[in-house]
């Protein structure tokens, strides 16, 4: 059975039978070492594994008059969610700027420079949530942790959650002022806004 | 005067009214507060400023060092006399010559007439024009009474049969003589319909012009000659320090390359001095200067304000001969020499442009406007500015000056950390060819990114004139072997657009 990222979750679970089946004399795992070995396992088994999503990040930007679309491809995500328990839910995002694209090969020189991500001094944007709160059905919105280059700022990102059996599928879309990250100064044909789109 | 105020006050109140407020209108008019404002004449020269007012060379110890303050004050002044238009020999209106051995000296700057804004832009105007060399530098009286020179470098003219590059002045009564190293040598364009634009990227083969002797039936070039040539190369072009000092390598090739390394530079570009005669630079167009942050094409001068621009003017009038580099004098002069009131005689160096007088230059250059633009946006332009856009064009040629002012280093060269401080960088190079800016004296390591604003009546492009035509610019065939008569490399963009989309693009630069 498929069960998508939740395999990740489910899988040390998965080889602790297999260790327990083949290598471990069952009569040694007595009450009081499961009873042990229950409670060694379970933060760890909290703690979300990180995947690389398939779909890279989008994001678009206006440039004297025209979209441009760009993609951030190198990722990864930590998901730990439930819908039930919200306060305890904790989704973690970072990504490799040095992936983007624009179409345009020294324009994403450009953009991995100094006057943008300066790569070579922040090599990675970072996401975290700090709360989410329901916005009907699997609707939501988090209230995250934003940092590029060395500027964290709270955003708020609504996002949508089709869940298929274990599968999740999140799909969020929200806007920052590239400004208030030091991303490029204030021109006349760039926009401050880029509208950014996450799915994984 | 308090007799003055004694009697104003006794005036009915209607009265005084109706003589102070015209003058109240006067002071809050824009022309009216000039006039009543007194003009702040920059002192350009001062040794605080010239430590820091240009870039450093990639190699920072042989940055420019320029003379002192003190040395530059105790030049003399240079005397500005009325001139005179030069005429193609067979255009020259009948007694024209004889009419200009007939007059006396005229000396014609006289900033005390200045009043308002226009008379500081119409004196710059004149100063624009007026030869700083009446010695033969380029131009002798014999080459421009002699129709084969014309020939020689195709010359354009105006209508009425003018040569607009040079200007006879006249020193003395009978001694006319051809100018040379006018602003307006190398910033004046003739265009095909013969009018001119003033401030624009030059058209004439101005180098080609310097070697026009070694043409003449039966030359031979002698030692002194041979030798003079070497000297002229050294304080023209020599920058020893330069990976493979390419310059002391031409010399060493003898006469003959040197005379071909003149008459193969692009017309459109000049071996300046401190330039290369190798990788002549595109003669500026000046007009829009006021709204660039650094001058010349590797943005050596910074441009803060009016006083930069007077700094550039004076320097670039030949006073950089004068610079040393590291322990390298141009002149081969030792630092001893450089003593005030004791004025080294080369071209352009024995005086010395007033404070004012580069004022007015700078205001005339600032005041430069484009000539009305013939192609007007249409449906093919139109699509053009998407492609502009499309294509990423903006990011350095950002409208409305169609430049974002900052400097893209040439590639391989490795930006101090300081510098990014300091100036305006795009930290992205773009590969064209780094010569200009790493072996000459006016290197920098970077390139400033040009305005595309007047394409239509310039050319050629780029920094060293090498692509004659917009097309080019997108032809990916530029940048292999076989391209005519080098390989273009850099800049690589918009190069595999297809023809119609090519067009497009062009139209709409012309029509910037």
């Amino acid at each position: 059975m498929d069960i998508g990222y939740l395999d990740i979750v489910v899988a040390p679970w998965r080889s602790l039978r297999i260790l327990c089946a083949r290598c471990v004399n069952p009569t040694l795992i007595n009450k009081k070492n499961r009873l042990f070995l229950v409670f060694a396992l379970v933060p760890f088994l909290l703690i979300a594994q990180s995947v690389k999503p398939e779909s890279p990040i989008q994001f678009k930007i206006k440039n004297a008059g025209i979209t441009v679309d760009g993609t951030i491809s190198d990722w990864e995500v930590e998901v730990d969610f439930d819908p039930k328990k919200l306060s305890q839910s904790i989704i973690r995002g970072k990504a490799n700027p040095e992936s983007i694209q624009t179409g345009i090969k020294l324009r994403d020189k450009h953009l991995q420079g100094r006057e943008y991500f300066h790569i070579q001094k922040f090599p990675f944007i970072s996401l975290e949530s700090k709360s989410f709160q329901p916005r009907g059905k699997n609707a939501f919105v988090g209230i995250f942790e934003l940092q590029i280059r060395d500027v964290k700022m709270e955003v708020e990102i609504p996002f949508t959650l089709s869940q298929t059996g274990r599968q999740q599928k999140f799909k969020g879309e929200f806007i920052i002022d590239r400004l208030d990250f030091g991303l490029g100064e204030k021109s006349l044909v760039l926009s401050d806004e880029v509208r950014i789109f996450v799915e994984f | 005067m308090k007799e003055i105020v004694k009697k104003l006050s006794k005036l009915p109140n209607w009265l005084l009214l109706s003589l102070i407020l015209p003058l109240l209108a006067l002071s809050l008019s824009e022309k009216g507060g000039y006039i009543l404002s007194k003009i702040e004449i920059p002192k350009v020269w001062t040794d605080e400023a010239m430590k820091t007012w240009e870039l450093p060379n990639p190699k920072p110890e042989y940055s420019p060092q320029p003379v002192s303050e003190e040395y530059y004050y105790a030049m003399a002044e240079r005397t500005i006399y009325r001139s005179y238009p030069v005429y193609h020999p067979d255009h020259e209106p009948e007694g024209y010559w004889e009419w200009l051995q007939s007059l006396e000296p005229e000396v014609v700057w006289d900033p005390s007439k200045f009043i308002t804004e226009e008379d500081w832009i119409k004196a710059g105007e004149m100063l624009f024009d007026h030869p700083i060399d009446t010695l033969g530098a380029i131009l002798t009286n014999d080459l421009v009474r002699n129709p084969d020179f014309y020939d020689y470098v195709e010359m354009p003219l105006t209508p009425e049969g003018i040569m607009p590059f040079s200007r006879w002045v006249v020193t003395g009564k009978g001694r006319v003589r051809v100018g040379n190293l006018s602003c307006g040598m190398c910033h004046t364009r003739v265009m095909p319909d013969g009018s001119l634009i003033k401030g624009a990227q030059g058209n004439w083969a101005g180098d080609k012009a310097s070697v026009f002797f070694a043409t003449e039936e039966g030359f031979e070039p002698d030692s002194d000659l041979i030798r003079s040539m070497g000297f002229l190369m050294n304080a023209l072009f020599g920058s020893p320090w330069s990976d493979g000092d390419p310059h002391g390598k031409l010399v060493s090739q003898g006469f003959d390359a040197i005379v071909n390394a003149f008459q193969s530079v692009p017309i459109g570009t000049f071996g300046r001095q401190g330039t290369s005669i190798l990788f002549a630079p595109q003669a500026p167009d000046l007009i829009g200067v006021k709204d660039r942050k650094y001058l010349d094409h590797g943005g050596l001068g910074q441009h803060r304000g009016i006083e930069d621009m007077m700094r550039y003017i004076a320097m670039n009038q030949t006073l950089d001969v004068l610079n040393f580099y590291g322990d390298f004098s141009p002149l081969g002069i030792p630092r001893e020499r450089l003593i005030p009131d004791r004025p080294i005689m080369f071209a352009g160096t024995h005086d010395r442009y007033s404070d004012e007088q580069l004022y007015a230059l700078a205001k005339y250059v600032y005041s430069l406007t484009p000539p009305e633009n013939p192609n007007k946006p249409s449906a093919l332009s139109e699509k053009g500015k998407i492609i502009f856009a499309e294509q990423g064009c903006v990011t350095c040629h950002t409208p409305p000056l169609f430049t974002n002012n900052k400097l893209t280093p040439a590639e391989g060269f490795e930006i101090p950390e300081d510098h990014y401080e300091k100036y305006d960088i795009f930290d992205v190079s773009v590969g064209t060819d780094p010569n200009y800016t790493f072996n000459t004296r006016r290197a920098t390591g970077y390139y400033k990114i040009p305005s595309l604003k007047g394409l239509w009546y310039r050319g050629p492009y780029l920094h060293d004139g090498s692509i004659s035509q917009l097309e080019d610019f997108f032809n990916h065939e530029r940048l292999q072997e076989g391209w005519s008569p080098k390989p273009i490399k850099g800049h690589e963009f918009g190069m595999y657009l297809n023809e119609g989309d090519r067009k497009a693009l062009v139209a709409y630069l012309l029509t910037l």
